[in-house]
Parts: C-alpha cells; structure tokens; sequence
C-alpha cells in the first residue's frame, strides 16, 4: 500500500511490515499504525514512521547499541497485550525513542523508561512504561568525553 | 473535578473494575491502593509526563541534525562501546 509522509513523500510499503499499536505511543494515543524503516545504510538509527499521519515520525534505536546490558520485564507488557509467553524463542524486538535538541546533535539522547516493544510474529507493538526502573529518560547516547 | 472524603480503608468504585483504597496518611503523604485490570496502565503522572515529552521531542527532530548524529555515532562510537 502507498503512504503519505510528509518528510519522505510517498512510501510504498509492504501490509505485512504495518505495526499496529492498539494502546498507540504516549501522548499520541490515537494514532496506531507504523511503519520502521532504517535511517540509512551506515546509521544506527531508524524512522517510526506513522502511517496514518503522515507528519508523525519518532526516531528510534536499539537499546543494547549503547547499553548492552539493558534489561526489561516483559511481564506487564505481556498481559496488557494478552501475548503469550514464549520463554527463550523470544519473538520480541526492544527499540528505544530518541532525542536530538535541534542544531546540538552530539547531545542526542535516549529514552530508557519508554521503550517499544514489537511482537514481530503478530506485528504488534506496545510502548512500555518503566515505572521503577534504574533507567534514564535522557540517556547520553555519545561518549562523554 | 469529583472530590471524595474517605476514612483510612474505605473505597472508591470507578466503572465497575477499578477499586481505590485509602491505605495510609502519613504527614504530607498519603498512600492509594489500587485494584485495576491490567490492560489498564496505572502510573505515577510524572512518569509518563517524561515519556511522553520525550516522545513530542522526538518527533521534532530534524533530518541534518539526524544525519550528523548518525555521524558522531559511527566515528566517535557509542557509549556502549567504552573500554
């Protein structure tokens, strides 16, 4: 199907790559289906785009890229999304939102407490809130030299 | 906004699932118990503000900004990285 998106013009994209929200990201409840797509070839970084609002786009990224050690209780996620469990054959990817303050990219940042979670077998995704975690919300995504 | 009176242990019923008991009042604090399905996130407000706010600033970020990020990242390493 071919989306609109006002930062990448008209995409066509493959149904089966559509990820659904049925709880949408915070803030923007309302909004439910997305699209991911890599930045570019050589970037760490990916586009969440959504399909339906086309001037909507987060910037996302893999958690363990900065903290290898990263580490989330899927329990809650789970049975707010009435998703079984399937113990180690994990078929869950973890992305984390991404921050850069306009014209200062070397203090990008990520945000720890909020991650997306993709069931990849269904195509769904739940954005997580980590309410008592040792995380960061502004996580310094570069080396603090 | 609906304000109730509870005495310590007494409930609130909202919609028929969601059940609120006064715990404890202890000086300035006061502790809420909270019986809720669980496809119904109930969290401190300051937490999600964070999120969320995190969110709209994602959203607003710019492609020459992201670019140069991309760059940093590939050439100075990120943090995950440290010796």
């Amino acid at each position: 199907m071919k989306i609109e998106t006002t930062r990448f013009g008209a995409l066509e994209v493959d149904e089966k790559k559509i990820i659904d929200m049925p709880y949408g990201m915070l803030g923007f409840q309302e909004i439910k289906r997305f699209v991911m797509f890599p930045h570019r070839e050589d970037s760490p970084f990916y586009w969440y785009q959504s399909v339906d609002d086309p001037s909507l786009a987060f910037v996302v990224t893999s958690p363990f890229l900065v903290l290898p050690e990263y580490q989330v209780d899927l329990k809650d996620a789970l049975k707010k999304m009435a998703w079984e469990d399937h113990g180690s054959e994990t078929p869950f990817e973890l992305y984390v939102v991404v921050n850069i303050p306009k014209g200062s990219p070397e203090k990008m940042t990520a945000n720890l407490i909020g991650p997306i979670l993709i069931n990849i077998r269904n195509s769904q995704a739940v954005q997580l809130v980590l309410a008592d975690s040792p995380y960061s919300h502004r996580f310094p995504l570069l080396k603090q030299n | 906004m609906l304000i109730l009176t509870r005495k310590l242990g007494e409930q609130i019923v909202i919609g028929g699932d969601i059940l609120i008991t006064r715990v404890e009042i202890k000086g300035s604090q006061v502790r809420i118990g909270i019986d809720a399905p669980g496809h119904l996130g109930v969290y401190r407000q300051e937490i999600l503000e964070k999120i969320q706010s995190e969110n709209v600033r994602s959203a607003e970020v710019i492609a020459p900004d992201l670019a140069e990020a991309a760059f940093l990242l590939s050439s100075k390493g990120p943090r995950g990285n440290e010796p």
